[in-house]
Order: structure tokens, then C-alpha cells, then sequence
């Protein structure tokens, strides 16, 4: 038994790891990691009651302007480039999904977090909110929070909300097919008669 | 409540259909021999897996609300207990071929070093057979489920006679086997109960990855397809399903005479006879059975007046390491999916006195998710600096050169460490709940640091970079999925529950032929001994049958 390899039982057992702060940065808050960890459980869908891809989609936890936020927040995390982006592939619903099964508590810390960045866009920018900010400025405050060894203690509740909207983006955004077929490359066929394992004559 | 008392008694009751019953039953209805399985769950339909569904399409899927599989028991069903303090991750399947359905499907047998190890040490007892001994078993069972590997026999690992071809290493791994050779650690071809040749009229592994999904054409070893079938072809075995063994009956002579159930569905009390009963429920729920069984010829739970039953619980300790390997970055994504699991396993090595530390027992090793992840970035790639255009280039670059460590360690057998039954606290047909205390000790603490710098001397060797590296940390204990010891054999009874053909000291009718019979863990994946050693004694069973002594 007991593999992480591609595994079930494996992958219960990262996410224990995962939730027991294997992964999330050490200064983070567990509210941080237990999330981190239920987006990864989620994008690999054991308990998702997915509603992702619906055509008439509604945000069950967060409201419009939450969603709004986390439109852009995410996209700005995983941007359009010559792929499509965290928007096209829909990660807020995803990120939506996730906070619905998540425990209150810690829901209420990602909202709480959304809350804050859109307070301290107003102190720093003097803007209506983060949607009312300019690009260079979100990208100016996303930078302050994702900085390493940022001593502010203001902006301990933004860091950790960055982290935590950061994992659940990546865990998103690289299940989704947009992700995983057409950023990662990842189109393998699901039957091999051998498998022909590494092909590189310098790491033979 | 109603009690049916059914006036038939079978010749063999066996509890549990996952490897060690599922190989019991099919055993004995070979020889001849009628069998009443009792399950606890259902068959799993495997025309319904998702084993080739995308992360993507299970979320369409599920919103169209099919449901997967469920494999695991919930402990909102069935809870056990811990003390304040010392969690234990307990991992439970509840159906025909129970954990088998989903296992990691390592398959090492154990050599004379695991099985002498305490004669060697002298820390609690050695196994009472020879490795000479079960190694015909291991014969007939790799051949019959069809296991891979290489022809890298050791010491540490004897026996590849009858291993079918294995599958090439992937990029990590051979980086990570060129670091393990320069540092002269024993590194070997990984051994999977995938069969990579066509076997007994099931296809050979297409190395979709999934078999954690459970496998749509039954290309791994899982006793529900692989034996359960065959043993009903026999026309000697019947099934029950649903049945949630709570207690082994005994007669006033002590000896069994068959058990008490309550069907899952209704809940209802029901009682099956038979002649013998072999055990093979899973550690935890076989010990659990065996020391709910107790009557006024056995009041310390059943066989158990030498006081061992539930004590020695020994599972093993695990590192779970991540990291990257620089060469690989930025190479095209390949199709690293394989046969679910690392190609490469590194075998114990310190038993050789140049590599020997102060502590006992071992450790080997196994490398998953070495490789592009097929169901999205690596959970490293969180740790990736900054966010935007970079990030997402960052992450794709990554892809295919994430390696993982998972160093896998004994636990040695401490009589501390048990399963009690608590009758405070019992379960929906009232039953009492297993509570499992257990904690690891100095030995595995300095066998932690050792594994320690052994994973950090690997990755220095080949060339790799660590990610969100915290040394020492193990993962839950209980998470190896590899419980022991609880019911365990020997050649003393006063020592140990079973003799040498797993047959209670105490209570001649009644097997026990799971992994609580294994009088220590060692480091390796237990499964494959489990069937030999099941096999094994159900043959001694027959015979017993056949001479008239049961």
C-alpha cells in the first residue's frame, strides 16, 4: 500500500502531509495551509461536487464584488500569455467551490483577506478599491505581498491571503484542461503498449 | 432484535476478501474445500472507475452528480480512537478485495534478514519460519498475479526468478539512480504487482498512472479480479456481502464455532458456523474482532492468554521530500505516467558495517511523483516565487523535473504500542471501538536522522535543489498503511498468538492470516508476504482439514 506514487490512498496521504504544513511557507497561518490543502484535494476533484464548467454559473460563497476580485486577483497570479489564463479557466468558480466546502472559519479568513486588499488599496492608492486601482498599482501591492521577508506587520493578513489565493490558483488553473493540456503540454495518451521511459541520451 | 441462527456449519468461515482472505478463500476452494467469505462492503463495479477520467472531466462528471468509486471507509461510519496527543491515520476499505482495490502495489519479498532480525538484535521475537521456508510461496504467488522487476537480487532483496519485465525509469529517476550509485547506495528496478505481460487472460499495465483510481482492466494484482473469481469458479466459495464481523463465538470447549455479524445495510444480527475461521480482516479490524471475542474461556479476548493480541503494533516511519532537479528544467513535458509509482527503489543498506549507525532495523526507499505530474503542477510549485507571466513560466519549466524522497523505516515492535477495545465507546450495532495508541521511539529517532542524510546526500549527488525541505519531518503516523504485530506468530506461545502456520496457539480452529500476524514490520511494502504467508497456511489448513484434525 502507501504510495504517493499516482495513487488514492497516496494522494489522502500528501494531503495530510500537505495540511500538517509540509508545504505552505513556515511563517504562514494554518488557515493558509488547510486551504491550500483542501484546493489541492478539490482540483484533484475526490470531493467536489464540481460546478465549474456550468454555462449558468453563480458564485455560491462569495458575492459578486468577492468574485469580481477574484477574477482579477487570479489572473493576475496566472495571466493570459500565449495561453489562456486563471480567467479563461474559470479558477474563481474553482476557488468559489473550494471556500463552499471549506470550513467556516477558514472561509472567513479568505474573505477577510479580500476585505483587507481592498482597504489597503484604498490607504496606498487612494482608490475606490482593488478593482479601482491601475494595473501598476495592483501589480505594486501583489509585489509588496508576495515579497519575501516583508517585515509589515499591516500586511501580515494580505501575505497570507496572497498565499493562500496563490496554491488555490495554481491548484486550479493547472487541472483545468486550458493548464494542463495546453500550458503543461500534458498529452500523453492514456495507453501504451510500452512505456519508453526516458528518451534523453545525456541523463541515460 | 432477531437473531437467525442458520443451522448450516460450513467447513471454513474467512473473514475479510483482501489479500490475505482473498487468497485464503481461493486457496481452499482450490483444494476442494466449501468457504463462507464474509466481507464487511460490496463489490466495487469496476466498469464503473474513473481510472482514465481528467481532473477536468471528473469535475463535469460530478456536476452532473455521477459519483467515483468510494473506496475508503468514512470514520463517520466507523470511528476509532486515539489517545489525547498521538493521532493515528488509519486507512480502511470496506468491500471485496478491500485495500487491494487501490494499494501502491510494491511487491518486495522479505529475505532472511527481515525474518531473523530479532535473533540478530534481540529485540522481541523472530518469525518462526526460515525465509527457505515461504520462498516457494513467493514462487507461486508472483507467478500467479504477475509481478515487474529487475534481476537485481541482493541479500536485502532475494528472488526475481519469476518477475516479468519493468518498465524504464523515468529522467528523475535515472539522475536520482546516478547520484545513489556515486554515493554507493544500493538502487534497484522498482517491484510492482503491474503485470508488463498479458497474465491469466488479463491485459498487461498501459501505463495510464492511475492505479490509485482502481484499474478498469485489472492490469494490477487485486484479489477481487484476481482470485475471488476464480475461487467462485470452483463453485465452493459463497460470498456474503455487507457482513461486519463484530465477534468469533466459541463453544464451551473454547475452540470457534463461528461468528457474530450485523449486515451494513439493516443492521441486523446475524451468526454464520463453521468448523474453523480464518481471520484476515486487516490488522487493526482483526485485532479488533479477536479481542471483542471474549467469553468465559477467553476474557482476555480470543487466544489471548499470553496478553500479546493488540500489543507490538508496529507500522513504519516515512519522510515524504520534494525537490527539483535543474538539468530537467524547461525540457519538453514527457508522458511520465508509467505504472503508478516509482520505477527505481532503493533497497535497505545499512546493514553493511561501513554504512551501520547506532540503532536497529532499517530503511529502503521510493521516489514517486518523480516526474511531470499528470494532474497539474507539483505541489512544490506553491513555493514558487512572485506571481504573473514569470510564475506561470516558472511553473511550466518545473514540470517535468520534480523529483520526491520517501524513505520508508521499521518501526520496532514495543509492547506499549497497542490496540485495546474500548467498551465505552462502541459503534452503530453497539460493538465496542478499536482504540489505537502508539508512538515511536528513541530507535526511530535516530533511524529519522539517518534517513535524513541519506535523502540529503541523494539529492547532493544528483544534482538536485530541495523544496520547502523541513529535515526530520515524518509524516502521520499510521500513513505507511502497513500495520503489524497485533496478532503476531511465533515459536513461543507465551510470546506470541500464532504458531508457524498462523493458527491460534490457544484456539486450534482459528486462523489468523493478515498482517497482524508478522511479528515485525521491516521497511518493505508487506502485501506480497501477506499472500505467501496466507497461501501457506491455508495449505497447512487443507491438510489439517484432510487429515480430520480440524
Amino acid at each position: 500500500m502507501a504510495t504517493f506514487d499516482r495513487s488514492d490512498i497516496g494522494r489522502r496521504q500528501a494531503i495530510r502531509a500537505l495540511a500538517s504544513s509540509a508545504v505552505a511557507a513556515a511563517t504562514s497561518a494554518s488557515w493558509v495551509e488547510t486551504l491550500t490543502a483542501l484546493a489541492r484535494q478539490q482540483a484533484h476533484a475526490y470531493a467536489a461536487e464540481a460546478v465549474i464548467a456550468a454555462q449558468n454559473w453563480a458564485p455560491r460563497t462569495l458575492t459578486a464584488h468577492q468574485n469580481d476580485l477574484v477574477v482579477a486577483v487570479t489572473e493576475l497570479i496566472i495571466p493570459q500569455t500565449d495561453t489562456s489564463g486563471a480567467k479563461a479557466a474559470n479558477v474563481n468558480r474553482f476557488i468559489d467551490r473550494v471556500l463552499t466546502d471549506a470550513q467556516p472559519t477558514w472561509r472567513e479568513s479568505f474573505v477577510r483577506g479580500l476585505t483587507w486588499i481592498d482597504t489597503r488599496s484604498r490607504a496606498l492608492f487612494k482608490a475606490r478599491d482593488f478593482l479601482g486601482a491601475s494595473p501598476e498599482q495592483q501589480t505594486a501591492l501583489l509585489t509588496r505581498l508576495s515579497a519575501e521577508g516583508n517585515p509589515d506587520k499591516e500586511e501580515a493578513i494580505g501575505r497570507d491571503f496572497f498565499q493562500a489565493i496563490k496554491s488555490m490558483t495554481i491548484s486550479g488553473y493547472y487541472t483545468s484542461e486550458i493548464g494542463l493540456r495546453q500550458e503543461l503540454g500534458d498529452n500523453g495518451p492514456l495507453f501504451l503498449p510500452q512505456f519508453q521511459g526516458c528518451d534523453h541520451p545525456e541523463h541515460q | 432484535m432477531q437473531i437467525i441462527s442458520p443451522a448450516q456449519v460450513h467447513s471454513v468461515i474467512v473473514i475479510g476478501s483482501g489479500a490475505s482472505g482473498g487468497m485464503a478463500a481461493w486457496n481452499l476452494t482450490q483444494k476442494g474445500i466449501d468457504v463462507l467469505l464474509l466481507d464487511a462492503g460490496d463489490k466495487f463495479d469496476r466498469s464503473k472507475y474513473w481510472t482514465h477520467v481528467q481532473p477536468w472531466e471528473a469535475q463535469e462528471r460530478e456536476a452532473r452528480g455521477e459519483m467515483r468509486p468510494q473506496f475508503f471507509l468514512d470514520t463517520k461510519e466507523q470511528p476509532y480512537t486515539t489517545p489525547e496527543g498521538r493521532p493515528f491515520s488509519l486507512t480502511r476499505v470496506w468491500g471485496h478485495g478491500g485495500k487491494t482495490n487501490v494499494w501502491g502495489r510494491v511487491s518486495l519479498r522479505y529475505s532472511q534478514m527481515d525474518l531473523k532480525a530479532a535473533e540478530r538484535d534481540g529485540w522481541e521475537i523472530p518469525w518462526p519460519i526460515d525465509y527457505s521456508e515461504i520462498a516457494p510461496y513467493y514462487d507461486q504467488v508472483e507467478r500467479l498475479i504477475g509481478v515487474c522487476g529487475g534481476t537485481d537480487d541482493s541479500e536485502v532483496l532475494p528472488g526475481s526468478k519469476f518477475l516479468q519485465p519493468p518498465p524504464a525509469p523515468r529522467c528523475g529517476e535515472r539522475l536520482l539512480m546516478r547520484g545513489m550509485t556515486k554515493l554507493g547506495l544500493p538502487v534497484v528496478a522498482g517491484r510492482h504487482a503491474n503485470m508488463t505481460r498479458p497474465t491469466r487472460g488479463f491485459p498487461a499495465c498501459h501505463y495510464c498512472g492511475n492505479c490509485g483510481a482502481g484499474c478498469d482492466t485489472a492490469s494490477f494484482f487485486c484479489s477481487a479480479d484476481h482470485l475471488l473469481p476464480f475461487a467462485l469458479k470452483t463453485g465452493r466459495l459463497t460470498i456474503q456481502s455487507n457482513a461486519v464481523v463484530a465477534r468469533i463465538l466459541t463453544g464451551d470447549d473454547g475452540l470457534a464455532r463461528g461468528v457474530q455479524y450485523f449486515d451494513r445495510q439493516t443492521g441486523a444480527e446475524r451468526q454464520a458456523l463453521a468448523k474453523v475461521v480464518v481471520v484476515g480482516a486487516s490488522c487493526v479490524d482483526s485485532t479488533r474482532i479477536l479481542l471483542n471475542s471474549k467469553s468465559s474461556r477467553h476474557p482476555n479476548g480470543l487466544g489471548n492468554g499470553s496478553d500479546v493480541i493488540g500489543r507490538y503494533l508496529c507500522e513504519q516511519i516515512r519522510l515524504n521530500v520534494a525537490g527539483y532537479f535543474p538539468q530537467l528544467e524547461g525540457t519538453p513535458t514527457r508522458n511520465d505516467r508509467g505504472l503508478g509509482g516509482e520505477h527505481i527503489y532503493m533497497t535497505r543498506f545499512n546493514h553493511v558495517p561501513a554504512k551501520r549507525r547506532d540503532y536497529l532495523r532499517g530503511f529502503g526507499a521510493q521516489f514517486w511523483n518523480t516526474g511531470a505530474s499528470t494532474y497539474g503542477a507539483h505541489y512544490g510549485s506553491y513555493a514558487l516565487p512572485g506571481f504573473g507571466a514569470s510564475l506561470k513560466q516558472a511553473v511550466k519549466r518545473r514540470h517535468p523535473a520534480w523529483f520526491e524522497v520517501h524513505p520508508f523505516g521499521e518501526v520496532l515492535p514495543y509492547a506499549h504500542n497497542r490496540i485495546t477495545v474500548d467498551s465505552s465507546r462502541v459503534d452503530r450495532y453497539g460493538v465496542p471501538l478499536p482504540r489505537i495508541d502508539y508512538q515511536i521511539g528513541e530507535n526511530e529517532r535516530k533511524m529519522t536522522e539517518h534517513m535524513a542524510d541519506t535523502v540529503e546526500e541523494i539529492v547532493k549527488a544528483s544534482a538536485g535543489v530541495l523544496v520547502n525541505y523541513k529535515r526530520g519531518q515524518l509524516d502521520a503516523m499510521g500513513s505507511a498503511i502497513h500495520e503489524h504485530g497485533t496478532c503476531r506468530m511465533g515459536a513461543d506461545p507465551k510470546r506470541s498468538a500464532l504458531n508457524k502456520f498462523n493458527q491460534m496457539h490457544e484456539v486450534r480452529n482459528v486462523l489468523v492470516v493478515d498482517g497482524s500476524a508478522f511479528p515485525n514490520a521491516s521497511e518493505k511494502n508487506p502485501t506480497l508476504t501477506i499472500l505467501a504467508l496466507s497461501w501457506r497456511a491455508t495449505d497447512h489448513l487443507a491438510e489439517e482439514i484432510k487429515r480430520g484434525n480440524l
